[in-house]
């Protein structure tokens, strides 16, 4: 690699890469994200290279290991390009199929194509409904490129904005396109970027700095994820961009070590674009400077707030401070710091290319742009979805995610993760939005989206969420603290079946202590799924506290299993399954369950073939003590 | 003070006594000759330190205030002369300085005149238990470091290496505060106490070794993230994610060469979820509770993994095989409910399979420990 010294030197290596240096047209990209290597992709892969070989296309169709395509429940995924033919579910034995029909042949592999309702088999990822409804302007390019290739992001426009950021525009212009944008904060809490950036710009201070908060600890969402594995330089170019306008000459991208691929892809992406002069001294030959550190978190949730992460960063335990001072004037080393989110970085350079314009067309009033969340749950399509705010619940439910799978009904989606709040059906078509999910007791937060149906326990989902609080909350301030102990407390006991009357009223009452007193975000919002759960499914709550009755039937103190012996066929699978061989029986006769073995771990259930569903879930005879795990 | 015969101290036990008043001397002479030493004596410093050199004693008695050469010029001088002689001070003037002057200079015991015989004996007999633990620990620390030296690359500067080095310099300078001392001392008493729960008892030399090798490798580590203090955390990712746990050698090592104090690590250590301040199986298993995995059975799965592997969330083996987690979220939560075993995920898997998974990860084991 050959550094380059200015904007004409990054447009000849574009053009060189797209013309004499153009890799082939023809592609088989197997999607190789962390969801995707996990239904065995990188074997795949391999089979295609050999395949490929085997049969003679080595060199005229490429293989490429491309970023998250977000279809990860069918994955691996397999797209056969230009054609755009899409395989879903796609097995190592399949490749050399695949090659043969496919590429020598030009005949699409029926069975290997997304089905719809109807029975009609898609050819094309854009036809598949679960991205027909989607605007994927940042999933798009993970596409189209291997993430540890800096080549394919350049030849696909990268580094573009950038350039132009450096050479045609001054700090102030930049600032003034990303205000007009009014692109906001898409880790959680909506802050405008551009007043954040303004701020940290205009903060007294020679050194200044720039960090991605790739602390992705949201449990149930993973677009951070995502985009750093499969697309790091988008996110590299817009902190670029930032530290630019902003005047800062140090970034830190600080990611959870729990991803490590993403930590991987970030290393390789800084190492390519530091031996191009896309980072490092005198960037492009524009006489800026400026270079990014990679920092690893070590696991806790509280660490993605703003001060608990720069002090991390400073190498000491992530707790936050009190925000008289914000981070903006004063974070990381005492220093005017400016935190964005991955996803928020990365809408920067498409910003900067295309103008604001071209972002506001997209959006609600106050919420511009798009923004990617990730489905999951109970839904038939789960993955992640990119879609333009102000899209409906109910089209992303049901367009997108094909709606609930099993034929069950709707129950809730929770959005905002732990500081969010549960949505119920009667606000499915409330507009997705920054302002009107905060209008309904939940939040945006960092994307996750996750579908509950009718075998999901509302006071079970919010006593997770409790419980997580419970345990990542830093413990120094005493209302979070103390609050969260004592609702967990009374949830624990609602569910074991000892909740009592006016349990409801204060956990209400606590409730109102956490989002008056506490210190940071994480307590302030931990009463959010609560007080959501409580508003909307009180029902519930009361049946578990005075009837001693979880209606879901998830609660396992309140539930057993038992074997219909009409229904059950004789045949071993459950007793086969059960860890703590509590299923008796021969086999051809109806099996049965010895319940003071049983620990309700469910496996019973789950084997029993969809056809016998001889294993029942039934009210208990009587509430047990709560089994310790 | 009463003692049996075979208790007393063997006659090839050299013990120097240098005092200025021949009364002293002589009560000293009487006293320990009847418990077995060899006593010699001298009647001023420089004389003491003569005679030093020529019997290479165990424990030098000195009296602080001489004619001539002081007690502490004596005291100053004697590591110089044998790093493994302890001295034990005597003198009419019991002040507070006195005592801290001759402290620092290494003096293992301070008696005030006048003093009973069981006084003087009992100092001794500690002083000979002290002087035979040093000779131990110096060549224990000189083998580890031939080992050390063998095993590298001539010309890698080593740090470690003189870090060992200084324990015996230490007493050629006087310094027997010697820190190091105690430190390696801890460290080795840590590492045989992990190796005996581990079920593998090594051979002494064989600890000290690895733990070398341990303290080469977080040393390595630190290098690499420049000294930086706030790169700790990182640091610790590093040890944690080679060695899977934290042992207390390579958390003092880390404290040392940063000049953090160990509270500080340990408070890191136990704040986030990475860490582990205990030893971890071979196989790590984790059980994701994330939201999506809690909404598809995720507690279910984990309830079915811990009942398979008759452990719970946070536990491992008595054997050391399996280590079992529950994670907050993988970040792969379309494939819910998600099970990693040893970083391979596998989404919805039932319970066959990781049964097999399970089996596979104990003949491994198996096999590793037939091998060795």
């Amino acid at each position: 690699m050959t550094k380059l010294n200015s904007a004409k030197d990054l447009a000849a290596l574009r053009e060189r890469l797209t013309t004499t240096h153009k890799r082939p047209d023809r592609c088989v990209a197997v999607c190789s994200g962390t969801g995707c290597l996990a239904t065995k992709a990188q074997v795949c892969a391999d089979a295609f290279a050999t395949e490929l070989q085997r049969q003679g296309l080595a060199g005229e169709v490429e293989l490429r290991r491309t970023g998250c395509y977000g279809f990860c429940e069918r994955g691996p995924v397999v797209v056969i390009q230009p054609e755009d033919v899409t395989y879903l579910g796609v097995k190592a034995s399949d490749a050399a199929e695949i090659v043969e029909s496919t590429l020598n042949q030009h005949q699409v592999v029926e069975r290997l194509l997304f089905k719809d309702d109807h029975g009609t088999r898609l050819q094309h990822l854009n036809d598949i409904p679960f991205y027909k409804y989607q605007t994927r302007l940042l999933l798009d390019a993970n596409t189209r490129i291997d993430p540890k290739r800096i080549d394919d992001y350049v030849a696909n426009g990268g580094y573009s904005a950038l350039s132009k950021a450096l050479f045609e525009m001054k700090p102030e212009e930049v600032l003034a396109v990303i205000k007009h944008a009014n692109l906001r904060g898409r880790g959680g809490g909506g802050f405008p970027a551009g007043t954040k950036w303004e701020t940290t710009r205009k903060a007294p201070g020679d050194i200044k700095y720039v960090l991605v908060n790739a602390d992705e600890g949201d449990p149930g969402a993973y677009m951070d994820r995502s985009l750093l594995e499969g697309n790091p330089h988008s996110i590299l170019e817009g902190l670029i961009i930032g530290a630019y306008t902003i005047g800062a000459c140090e970034g830190f991208i600080y990611v959870r070590q729990e991803y490590p691929l993403a930590v991987t892809n970030t290393l390789i992406a800084l190492d390519q674009a530091r031996e191009y002069g896309l980072l490092g001294r005198n960037i492009l030959g524009s006489g800026f400077d400026f270079d990014v550190t990679v920092h690893r978190g070590a696991g806790a949730f509280v660490s993605g707030e703003s001060s608990a992460l720069m002090t991390a960063i400073e190498g000491r335990v992530g707790q936050p401070r009190p925000k008289y001072i914000h981070t903006s004037v004063k974070g990381l080393f005492d220093r005017p710091s400016n935190l964005n989110n991955v996803e928020t970085w990365a809408n920067v350079p498409l910003i900067v290319n295309r103008g604001s314009d071209w972002f506001r067309s997209m959006g609600t009033e106050n919420s511009k742009g798009t923004k990617i969340f990730s489905l999951v749950g109970k839904v038939v399509n789960t993955g992640l979805v990119e879609v333009p705010m102000g899209i409906t619940l109910r089209d992303i439910v049901y367009k997108i995610g094909g709606g609930i799978r099993g034929n069950k009904k709707f129950k809730a989606v929770q959005t905002g993760g732990p500081s969010g709040g549960f949505l119920p059906e009667s606000l499915l078509d409330l507009p997705v939005d920054f302002d009107d999910l905060w209008n309904n007791g939940s939040m945006m937060g960092s994307g996750g989206m996750i579908v509950l149906d009718e075998d999901n326990c509302m006071v079970d989902s919010a006593r997770f969420y409790i419980d997580f609080l419970a345990h990542e909350g830093c413990g120094v301030c005493v209302p979070c603290r103390e609050g969260l102990r004592q609702s967990l407390h009374i949830l624990n006991n609602i569910v074991a079946g000892k909740g009592r009357e006016g349990d409801i009223e204060l956990l209400e009452e606590l409730c109102d202590l956490l989002t008056n007193a506490s210190r940071c975000a994480l307590g302030t919002s931990a009463s959010f799924p609560v007080m959501a759960a409580l508003k909307h499914y009180r029902d519930e709550f009361e049946a578990h506290i005075r009837d001693k009755r979880c209606p879901a039937r998830v609660c396992a103190d309140l539930i057993q299993y038992e074997i219909d012996q009409q229904k059950c066929v004789g045949c071993p699978l459950c007793a086969k399954s059960c860890p703590t061989k509590a299923i008796h029986g021969t086999p051809k006769k109806p099996y049965s369950i010895e319940q003071s073995l049983c620990i309700k771990c469910g496996a019973c259930h789950q084997v029993c073939p969809a056809k016998v569903q001889a294993v029942l879930k039934v009210p208990a005879l009587a509430p047990r003590a709560t089994t310790v795990s | 003070m009463v003692q049996t015969e075979a208790a007393k101290a063997p006659t090839n036990v050299d013990v120097l006594v240098i005092d200025d008043e021949e009364s002293v001397r002589e009560s000293c002479r009487h006293t320990l000759d009847l418990e077995g030493y060899r006593t010699h004596l001298a009647p001023d410093g420089l004389g003491g330190l003569k005679l030093a050199e020529e019997t290479r004693p165990r424990v030098a008695v000195v009296d602080l205030r001489m004619p001539g050469l002081s007690g502490i010029e004596v005291l100053e001088r004697l590591p110089a002369i044998d790093a493994r002689i302890v001295p034990v001070v005597i003198t009419g003037f019991g002040t507070v300085d006195n005592a801290v002057a001759s402290m620092k200079l290494g003096a293992f015991e301070f008696i005030t005149k006048p003093f009973e015989p069981a006084q003087l004996v009992d100092a001794v007999r500690r002083g000979v238990a002290r002087s035979l633990g040093r000779e131990h620990a110096m060549a224990t620390a000189e083998r580890a470091s031939a080992a050390a030296t063998a095993a590298r690359a001539p010309e890698e500067p080593d740090v470690i290496l003189k870090g060992l080095e200084a324990l015996s310099e230490g007493y050629a300078l006087g310094l027997t505060a010697s820190n190091l001392v105690e430190e390696l001392r801890q460290l080795e008493a840590e590492a045989k106490h992990h190796a005996e729960t581990l079920g593998q008892i090594k051979k002494r030399e064989k600890v000290i070794g690895d733990l070398v090798a341990d303290l080469r490798f977080v040393d390595a580590i630190i290098q690499k993230h420049d000294f930086r203090k706030n790169a700790l955390i990182q640091i610790l990712l590093d040890i944690q994610s080679k060695k899977h746990w934290l042992p207390r050698h390579a958390l003092m090592w880390v404290s040392r060469r940063l000049n953090v104090p160990l509270s500080r690590i340990y408070e890191i250590a136990n704040f986030y979820e990475a860490f582990s301040l205990t030893p971890q199986g071979a196989h790590l298993i984790q059980v994701c509770l994330g939201t999506a995995c809690h909404v598809r059975g995720g507690p279910l799965l984990l309830k079915q993994v811990s009942a398979v592997l008759g452990i719970g969330a946070g536990q491992t083996d008595p054997k050391g095989i399996f280590t079992l987690k529950s994670v907050n979220c993988l970040g792969c939560c379309a494939l819910a409910p998600v099970v990693t075993v040893d970083g391979r995920y596998y989404g919805n898997p039932d319970l066959r399979q990781l049964r097999e998974l399970f089996q596979a990860c104990e003949a491994e084991v198996a096999t590793e420990v037939a091998a060795s």
